[in-house]
């Protein structure tokens, strides 16, 4: 009994430290707030931590870097407020709702992940709290919803994009899409794929087959068969990165030579670790590549980011940069810090010249800007071409 | 005369202690007494509580009520049942479909239209939320009926591989769910009233359970599947009416959060939403609606509170920048302290009574004789 009561002791303790530790955190924030409004507060909610950490810590380093490099706006310090919301939808929920009952802030950045932000988006929408998310291109994510813009082009663009590229610069007259489809980023990219070729073509015929797998499985002998005997011109394989490099290696053991074509989700160090050579060739689409510096910020980004991490910055950090920076170039623009003021100018966003290119905004809150196309080459993403959205 | 002297000394005037319990008046007058300040806590909430703390004790309420459906069958019934994430898909997802304006339901469906008739159906949002309770119990009757047959481990794995199933057929019946894509938009109804409304109504109902010839025939199933059925239970009957009646709890749970949410798609629902629900039975202790009611407040508190450990700390002396999981592995360590040490969690298999509270007898047995 003597034991129990000491180890109730002891876990009592513990919650009671970390709880008392948790509230002398928040108090620290607290302190920035009694310094009156010499400070304006934006939150930012990403997943640091579950499924999507990487994307989650990769913007969160490009809003860091921003942060860094432009402190200040309207003579005001701008101070950062970071949520975790693990890749999980009601965190994501909570995490803004944290962020400006509890942190007051004027704006929000985030998230890396559609779903994520169609969880956070309605509660920021009932607050009348601006977001501006860096790379959900799930459509849902803006429509009908005032108050929720990005920086990103969406999937429907980024499916076209790639159709027009299979088309016009591969000569290719048929497809086949092998999409993930519990992923709704695959899901959607696959869609406006098939629609954009079909019209380019001008045959229904184009897309040959449209075959699905399901996220983590390992093998894809059935699917690249039915590829195999089909025969099309190019394969359209959206999807997560580790997912399609294993598809990729197993389709070229079965002999499929055929270029394989994917979205975004693919720019990451992993998608070449796992596929090896067997991806040498791949395409893909994508928000930046650092070789195609299009605005003098750009050149900027890539220097400093360099500087800093010692690495090439990849196009999430280069998001989250730009994410910041509209919230600020807005900020300017109202002349206020007030939440109504700053989403009034973020909608009125114009040939804002970014990291990732010149971003407009349209009346859905979604930036129409232009595409990368890369390709691997020697264990390295390379720059192809721009696309422009028309 | 044989069979008597096998069972342990004090055994029969324990079983007659236990029946002749009828819930006294000052009991009833306490019990009244605290529902009455909960109601008037929770409309002091509701105008004093800023949005963020409304919204954790929302989820507390509801919370409370999955984790009494999912301890009906595991703690109660003593049969390990690992599908409640596939029940609240159900609920979840009837409800959501059943009370959505088609406008908004255009909206979600802009890459496959939603098949008619469910596009232009919209119905109260009782009466959704009934439906999807309803349908998610009829999933739990054409589940239970072959599985329930099964014990133990198995019983977990085929309830498991069962709510995977439904996660993956909504993932891929893109005209009726919108697949991967999931729905937004949904009708916030779900507020204080609803979600502990909800919590009280299954606490409710799941005492007079519990107290019940049906609820003592659980208790014995799980005891000892062969003495009950000695002793004239039906076993089948009985797994089937908790399973059953757990699905339904659990689907209206579902409906409940998704309209808490405003948002759904097939991966929330995945196998760590039922470990979830299931650590705040374990904590609470198996068989146990005390434990299951005050686990669920401070794993749901607790999941919030922590958050403060992740920011960047000033101890005065030392500065600590946050970093992001920390929580996380502080709520670990709890439990692990917890299950090593407490293995039967916060209450056991024992209540809260109010003779307990006031400092007399406990009427009620000790675990292991009760019945």
């Amino acid at each position: 009994m003597k034991k129990k009561g000491l180890i109730i002791a002891l876990v009592v303790t513990l919650v009671a430290a970390l709880t008392l530790a948790g509230c002398g955190g928040t108090e620290t924030g607290g302190g920035g707030e009694e310094a009156g409004d010499a400070v304006i507060r934006i939150g930012v909610y990403e997943p640091m931590t579950g499924d999507s950490a990487a994307g989650g810590q990769m913007t969160w380093e490009g809003i860091e870097l921003a942060n860094e490099l432009y402190p200040e706006v309207l003579g005001k310090k701008v101070q950062l407020f970071l949520e975790d919301n693990k890749t999980d939808k009601s965190e994501a929920a909570n995490a803004v709702h944290r962020l400006i009952e509890h942190h007051n802030v004027v704006a929000i950045i985030g998230s890396y992940g559609s779903s994520m932000s169609m969880a956070g988006g309605p509660v920021a929408q009932e607050k009348g709290i601006p977001v501006v998310g860096c790379s959900p291109t799930n459509p849902l994510v803006t429509l009908g919803n005032d108050y929720y813009f990005r920086v990103c082009f969406i999937d429907p663009f980024q499916g076209r994009v790639m159709a027009q590229y299979a088309f016009e610069d591969l000569g290719a007259d048929t497809a086949v899409i092998i999409r993930n489809v519990a992923d709704d980023y695959a899901v959607g990219l696959g869609n406006y794929f098939q629609e954009a070729f079909v019209e380019f073509t001008g045959s229904e015929d184009s897309i040959l087959a449209v075959l699905d797998y399901q996220k983590g499985d390992q093998d894809f002998t059935a699917q690249l068969t039915t590829v195999k005997n089909h025969n099309p011109d190019v394969i359209f394989a959206p999807g997560l990165y580790g997912d399609s490099a294993l598809m990729i290696r197993q389709a070229r053991e079965l002999g499929i030579e055929q270029p394989f074509l994917g979205g975004d989700t693919w720019e990451a160090p992993e998608f070449i670790e796992v596929g090896g050579a067997d991806v040498e060739g791949v395409v893909l689409s994508t928000h930046y590549s650092p070789e195609a510096t299009v605005t003098d910020i750009s050149k900027e980004f890539v220097e400093v980011y360099t500087d800093k991490f010692g690495k090439e910055p990849n196009a999430f950090a280069a998001l989250g940069f730009d994410a910041y920076m509209v919230i600020l170039d807005a900020i300017e623009r109202a002349g206020s810090a007030e939440p109504e003021a700053i989403r009034d100018a973020l909608a009125a966003t114009e040939n804002f010249e970014g990291v990732t290119g010149v971003i407009t905004l349209d009346v859905n809150g979604d930036a129409t800007k232009s595409a990368v196309i890369l390709k691997v080459e020697n264990g390295e993403f390379r720059y192809l071409t721009t696309v422009d959205p028309n | 005369m044989g069979r008597i002297a096998l069972q342990p000394p004090g055994f029969y005037s324990t079983v007659a202690k236990a029946y002749r319990k009828q819930p006294n008046r000052w009991g009833l007058l306490l019990t009244g007494g605290v529902i009455l300040s909960l109601v008037l806590f929770i409309y002091w909430a509701g105008g004093h509580f800023n949005p963020y703390q409304v919204r954790i004790l929302n989820l507390i309420g509801i919370n409370i009520g999955l984790g009494l459906s999912l301890n009906l069958i595991n703690g109660f019934t003593g049969q390990f049942s690992l599908g409640h994430a596939g029940f609240m898909a159900v609920g979840a997802y009837t409800t959501t479909l059943l009370m959505m304006p088609p406008a908004i339901k255009q909206m979600n469906f802009f890459m496959m239209p939603l098949v008619s008739p469910l596009d232009q159906i919209q119905l109260p949002f009782l009466a959704a939320l009934l439906l999807g309770g309803l349908l998610s119990a009829l999933m739990g009757v054409l589940i239970g009926a072959p599985v329930l047959r099964l014990r133990g481990d198995y019983l977990a794995i085929a309830t498991l591989g069962f709510s995977e199933i439904i996660r993956i057929v909504i993932t891929n019946i893109r005209s009726v769910t919108n697949g991967a894509l999931g729905l937004k938009g949904i009708p916030a109804y779900t507020n204080l009233w609803w979600s502990w409304g909800f919590a009280l109504l299954t606490i409710f109902v799941m005492t007079r359970l519990i107290h019940s010839s049906y609820g003592r025939a659980f208790k014995a199933i799980r005891e000892d599947e062969i003495a009950a059925e000695a002793m004239g239970i039906g076993l089948s009957r009985h797994k089937m009416l908790a399973f059953t009646l757990a699905a339904f709890l659990a689907g209206i749970g579902g409906g409940f959060q998704a309209s808490l949410l405003t948002t759904i798609e097939p991966n929330m629902f995945r196998f760590t939403l039922t470990f979830e629900i299931l650590l705040m039975v374990v904590l609470g202790g198996m068989g146990s609606i005390t434990g299951t009611v005050i686990a669920a407040t401070i794993v749901t508190i607790l999941k919030e509170v922590l958050r403060g450990v992740e920011a960047p700390m000033n101890l005065g002396f030392i500065s600590l920048p946050g970093i992001p999981g920390m929580r996380m592995v502080i709520f670990s360590l709890l439990l692990i302290l917890v299950v090593l040490f407490y293995r039967e969690g916060i209450m056991g298999q024992r209540e809260l009574s109010w003779e307990r509270l006031l400092g007399q007898k406990d009427s009620s047995p000790e675990r292991g004789v009760e019945i």
